[in-house]
């Protein structure tokens, strides 16, 4: 409602100030004789003729020569720019493409240069691993025999020794007594304290 | 950084895209009114070519009207009333059309 | 010498013949003159303008591209997808009216659009335009716009009579509006240099005070510059709209 008294008091008011201001100026006008109103004059009619001459010659030049020409030229420019922004949306997306395949090969090798890491690392583990039981083996049997010579050596050592001792008993008894003793007996003797000494 | 880069190489083909209009963005329609001339005197003045407008169209047949038919200024009274009407009808459209905006 | 300065005011819508009389027995005037001249500007804007059609516009091709397309838009906007069939209709008239109240804006040069005669019979062509082209689509539907809806019918034979003129009236509301618009402005020049010419009369003092009115007319021609494309932009958009009045089913 207030909406409309608005519009109608916007509108009287409009009203008013219009025909009032064209009141005092169009009498004023046709009285002082505007040149425009003298319609008895052939040149204010010709102007018509010649205006509607004029005017079709113009809209004819405008809407067969001049007017295709400027839409040919915006359409062709706004192909051009579609096909040139295709291309780089085609480019961007074939770039985002390229950029994710590299990821992802970047990606797989690293995986695959990983797996094959691990896998030469375990067979180098267990080569070493090999290597160390073998070496281990060998070392265990020559100790085994080191061991055994050792033993034979001082077996044999040990026999020797009897020997000497016997002998250097027999020899001492010999220069200490000028008898020459019983060579089983000394050599039982020789065998008990060297038992004894537990040599 | 290279994120940002293609970031900014997305932001400036869309904005190529809506330049040229490719990217189809609703508008709001251009509707009757015509905002150029909206000051108190260019409204005055509108108005009262309206009016006017419908003055002359009545007068004018109501005096073609007496000529044709040898009356003496029935028509025309008959039709500067209703064109006075017409022109006040015009003007009423016009503000209607602008307080609508 | 009020008198006199009216009739110096109004001296310059007078109408003389041009070519003697040639001109005189084709009627032709300097009024035909402009028009050709304006029409001849514009065509040469753009032949000048598009000649390059170039991919990438220079200046003159872009300001004629940039015309284009604003009576385009303008056609297509308001009237719809129908709009593209008129354009080349609206973009004369556009042009047309925009030349030939930019022409009459050089000094000692003439206004044809500040004619009733040549600014009715343009509304009048819009107006039997719009009337064939509603008659075209609508068929006799377009009469039963006359009647408003939802009015009782006895008040049918007040309303349609009103209607009717209301109708008629606009294409004399729009010639008058780029007329009186016109006239206006190259009367309020004219008082206005009269007064320079009378301050100078005056000697020194009135050189001073001449000022005032050189200062006045240096604002009204930008303020006509504006006018003058306002008005035609008015006239066509009016043109549009009736046309979308006219196209709508």
């Amino acid at each position: 409602m207030g909406v409309i008294t608005k519009t109608v008091r916007a509108g009287l008011l409009a009203t008013v100030c219009g025909v009032s201001l064209l009141a005092v100026s169009a009498p004023g006008a046709y009285a002082t004789g505007m040149p425009q109103l003298d319609f008895a004059n052939p040149l204010v009619t010709g102007q018509v003729m010649w205006g509607a001459i004029i005017f079709f010659i113009f809209y004819l030049v405008l809407s067969k020569a001049m007017l295709p020409g400027v839409a040919r030229v915006l359409h062709d420019r706004s192909q051009r720019i579609t096909g040139d922004l295709d291309v780089a949306r085609s480019a961007k997306q074939d770039a985002d493409k390229a950029v994710a395949e590299l990821q992802q090969a970047r990606k797989d090798a690293m995986a695959e240069a990983q797996a094959h890491l691990q896998k030469v690392l375990d067979e180098e583990h267990r080569a070493a691993e090999q290597q160390m039981q073998e070496i281990n083996a060998r070392l265990a049997s020559e100790i085994a025999e080191a061991e055994k010579n050792v033993a034979a050596e001082k077996a044999r050592a040990l026999s020797a020794l009897k020997e000497i001792a016997a002998d250097t008993t027999q020899a001492l008894v010999q220069r200490l007594t000028g008898v020459v003793p019983d060579a089983q007996l000394v050599a039982r003797n020789v065998e008990s304290a060297s038992a004894q000494r537990s040599i | 950084m290279r994120e940002e880069k293609s970031d900014s190489f997305d932001a400036r083909l869309k904005s190529a895209e809506r330049r040229y209009g490719l990217v189809k963005e609703e508008k709001p329609p251009v509707d009757a009114g015509i905002e150029a001339d909206r000051s108190l005197a260019a409204l005055a003045f509108r108005a009262g070519t309206e009016m006017l407008a419908g003055l002359i169209v009545g007068v004018g047949i109501g005096w073609g009207l007496d000529h044709w038919l040898h009356t003496r200024a029935l028509f025309l009274v008959i039709f500067a009333l209703l064109g006075g009407s017409a022109g006040v009808l015009n003007v009423w459209r016009l503000v209607r059309t602008m307080d609508v905006k | 010498m009020a008198g006199g300065s009216s009739i110096n005011v109004l001296e310059q819508f007078e109408l003389h013949p041009v070519l003697g009389g040639l001109g005189e027995a084709l009627r032709f005037s300097q009024s035909p003159l402009y028009m050709i001249a304006a029409v001849c500007l514009v065509l040469a804007f753009l032949y000048f303008g598009m000649r390059p059609a170039a991919v990438v516009p220079g200046r003159l091709q872009a300001a004629a591209e940039v015309c284009y397309e604003f009576i385009h838009n303008m056609a297509v906007d308001t009237i719809g997808p129908e709009g593209a069939a008129f354009f080349p209709f609206i973009f004369t008239l556009f042009f047309f009216i925009l030349a030939g109240n930019y022409i009459g804006l050089l000094p000692f040069s003439f206004t044809f659009t500040s004619h009733i005669a040549v600014t009715f019979a343009m509304a009048f062509m819009v107006f039997l335009l719009t009337v064939v082209v509603s008659l075209k689509v609508q068929g006799l539907r377009f009469f039963a716009h006359f009647m408003p809806d939802g009015a009782s019918p006895f008040l049918a034979p007040l309303l349609i009579p009103i209607e009717i003129l209301s109708f008629l009236s606009r294409p004399v509301s729009l010639s008058i509006r780029l007329f009186a618009n016109m006239v206006a402005g190259h009367v309020m020049f004219d008082i206005f240099a009269s007064f320079v010419i009378m301050l100078a009369g005056f000697g020194v003092v009135g050189d001073v005070f001449a000022i005032g009115p050189i200062a006045i007319n240096v604002a009204l021609m930008a303020l006509e510059l504006l006018v003058g494309v306002l008005q035609a932009y008015v006239f066509a958009i009016l043109t549009c709209i009736y046309l979308r009045e006219a196209v709508a089913h």
